[in-house]
């Protein structure tokens, strides 16, 4: 066998088993994991602001960051390096626990939402049964950590960019969670493991006709929106409210909120590229033929990481793209189209799965 | 003691202490906040169990839902970010014997029916609880279910007919 | 019915205009290289181009002849919104004994001028244009205050 994840990661843990007693062993799989995800996420950090940075300028006729390192490659460390460096300020009039306890709420949401993501085959962190369900859940507090930093930076724009964000994600969770069960009604289970495998003749983009397109549409524009991301950035309103919830942080603080943002959008593209376009499973067309096999040379982490880059570059071009909404126009947006589109979309799925009309 | 103990003695600890937190805090919007964390423990302990999908409805409903429909309700209500008087001593007594009351009502019920602990082993599968849910057989929750459905679908246009604005009158 | 047509048709619109924008956008992250409008000022000091419109300062045309066409005539400082522009005028004594207003002095104070172009559009004889200069930091304010004619200058003959 060659060197793949899976094999790497059930040598580890047959190895941690056999040595030491099962307390220790799982303290220490505990350490590894923790190690990895909080790795992850600094060189997700950089990556991600760096990629930002240079395809909104690409598509502004700009240049962007090019003077840190060979093509500006290490701009974003530069920055990082400030932002440790620089005070990070309690304003006196704020309620200074929930104040310094908002940021870390957000960052520890975007870590366990990590958990079931399948990274590689049989690269996972908890296979739980639950899997999609996981996502929805967990997602759902970290509009927690946006109310709490909003309130407790006792400043009117953060109070109204609180109570946007609040308002915009418990309404897009449902679009978002709709188009999240046509698939699961397609592969008839909700563990992530299983949806992927049930993508090995086709991912359901291809095999589910139309109606998995309109759920792949609905879910990008929810999960834009459920992430705070132009053009539903109202939250953080630029021009209306500084900076919304996060006006009166600097330093580290404001650095665990602009790394919580972008961690958010890879976890929320991992989700998609795993519905919609087969996670880790190579491009396949049918079953046994000489193209899959042609595709499965390529490795499945490559595989994944390029399936969610593409989607977090579809989700840059909409913020490079399109102008901010209005909060009634987003509401609007919500319920009177995606909603009902997705309500009557999930129907024709459950006739699709039912009557077996996908490939 | 193993692992396993340690992680419900450490959750319920939690549970028990942001709870007393959330009810003698004196700023209102701590006070949501305590009840959150104390929610998001007993989740915990759901996970603990390995019933994962109580669990994670735990925290869809409780902190995603009504934790945030309380937080939007203290933020619209006026002097919230304002400390509490301070509690009068007869509350504070009644409170405490409540608490007491309560706590000895619960151990003699425990204490006298003498539950057994189980093994441990149930299927709580997703696939099983749906098909329990939706079953019309024995122990089938057919019925409740529909109910169910049909009081929320009146909450849903009852909501509709409340938020729909009336049209102008014509002349 | 009308009201689901018109349901489909704002869907659809919508789509459509939400890619039309993003194939221009798009199109400009595929061709970043050939379309970008950057300058890297200060590494291309010698290939620097700027826009045919940009507004620098203000500068008097002079010809070879040390020559100019300012009839001192002030429209452009009755134009001007801020007082940038001050001139002082002289009377030249002409061969047949008449007396002529002449420019002396063309006052122009960078530091107020807002670079609005009504002075260059008032002058009825175009003797002043935008030029492209734009490194105007100097070390003392009192060097912004300009004398926009070269010393010996006269104005050209046969402009009225």
């Amino acid at each position: 066998m060659g060197l793949s994840f899976e094999n790497i990661t059930n040598n580890i843990h047959d190895w941690l088993y056999n040595t030491f007693n099962p307390t220790i062993a799982l303290l220490i799989e505990f350490t590894i994991i923790g190690v990895l995800v909080i790795g992850l996420f600094s060189v997700l950090g950089l990556v991600l602001i760096l990629m930002e940075r240079k395809v909104s300028a690409w598509m502004q006729l700009r240049l962007g960051p090019n003077r840190v390192g060979p093509k500006g490659m290490f701009q974003t460390v530069a920055d990082t390096v400030k932002l440790i460096v620089k005070e990070g300020m309690t304003p006196t009039g704020a309620d200074k626990l929930l104040f310094n306890l908002a940021p870390f709420i957000v960052m520890i949401v975007a870590m366990v939402i990590l958990a079931p993501l399948m990274f590689a085959k049989g690269f996972q962190i908890w296979d739980i049964n639950i899997g999609v369900f996981f996502f929805i859940a967990i997602s759902s507090v970290s509009v927690i950590g946006i109310l709490m930093a909003g309130w407790a930076s006792n400043n009117k724009y953060s109070l109204l960019g609180a109570m946007r964000s609040g308002a915009q994600i418990v309404s897009y969770e449902l679009s978002a969670g709709l188009s999240v069960i046509s698939i699961v009604v397609l592969a008839g289970s909700l563990r992530v493991s299983d949806i992927i495998a049930s993508q090995q003749d086709g991912w359901w983009i291809f095999k589910g006709h139309l109606p998995v397109w309109i759920a792949f549409v609905i879910f990008i524009i929810a999960v834009t929106a459920e992430t705070n991301r132009a053009p539903f950035d109202l939250a953080e309103a630029e021009s209306e409210l500084t900076a919304g919830f996060h006006t009166e942080y600097s330093g580290m603080k404001f650095a665990l909120f602009f790394l919580a943002e972008y961690v958010n959008i890879f976890v929320v593209c991992a989700i998609g590229a795993t519905l919609f376009l087969g996670g880790w499973m190579p491009l396949h067309f049918g079953t046994g033929t000489k193209f899959n096999e042609v595709m499965d040379y390529i490795p499945s982490s490559i595989w994944f990481f390029g399936k969610t880059f593409f989607l977090i570059f579809v989700i840059m071009w909409f913020r490079w793209t399109f102008p901010r909404m209005r909060i009634d126009q987003l509401l609007n947006l919500e319920w009177k189209y995606l909603l009902p589109i997705s309500m009557i979309n999930l129907l024709l799925v459950t006739l699709i799965a039912i009557m077996k009309w996908y490939f | 003691m193993n692992a396993s103990a340690i992680i419900f003695y450490v959750l319920s600890a939690f549970v028990l202490g942001t709870g007393i937190l959330s009810v003698t805090t004196r700023k209102i919007f701590r006070s949501a906040i305590w009840l959150l964390f104390s929610l998001i423990g007993i989740s915990g302990l759901y996970f603990w169990l390995e019933v994962e999908f109580i669990a994670a409805v735990q925290i869809v409903l409780y902190v995603g839902g009504i934790v945030v429909l309380i937080i939007f309700s203290i933020f619209l209500t006026q002097q919230s970010g304002k400390e509490m008087p301070k509690a009068p001593l007869t509350r504070t007594i009644a409170s405490a014997l409540a608490v007491v009351f309560g706590f000895v009502f619960t151990y003699l019920l425990i204490n006298q029916n003498n539950f057994k602990a189980g093994d441990g082993k149930f299927d709580m599968s997703v696939a099983r609880i749906g098909n329990q849910m939706l079953s019309t057989g024995e122990n089938g929750y057919a019925l409740p279910f529909e109910a169910v459905s049909i009081l929320l679908l009146a909450a849903m246009v009852g909501c509709i007919v409340i938020a729909m604005k009336s049209k102008p009158e014509e002349k | 019915m009308s009201f689901i047509s018109k349901y489909i048709k704002d869907v659809f619109g919508a789509m459509k205009s939400l890619l039309t924008g993003m194939k221009l956008t798009g199109y400009y992250a595929t061709h970043h290289k050939k379309e970008k409008i950057t300058q890297q000022y200060p590494d291309n000091k010698e290939t620097l181009h700027l826009p045919e419109r940009f507004r620098g300062e203000v500068v008097m045309i002079h010809d070879e002849n040390n020559e100019h066409a300012c009839t001192g005539c002030t429209a452009c400082e009755l134009a001007c919104p801020n007082a940038t522009i001050k001139i002082i005028t002289k009377y030249d004594v002409m061969p047949d004994g008449k007396k002529k207003k002449a420019l002396d002095t063309f006052v122009y104070h960078l530091q107020l001028c807002t670079f609005c172009n009504l002075c260059i559009e008032a002058c009825p004889t175009a003797a002043i244009k935008m030029d492209q200069t734009f490194e105007h930091s100097v070390t003392d304010r009192s060097k912004l205050t300009k004398i926009l004619n070269k010393p010996g200058s006269k104005i050209r003959e046969g402009v009225e």
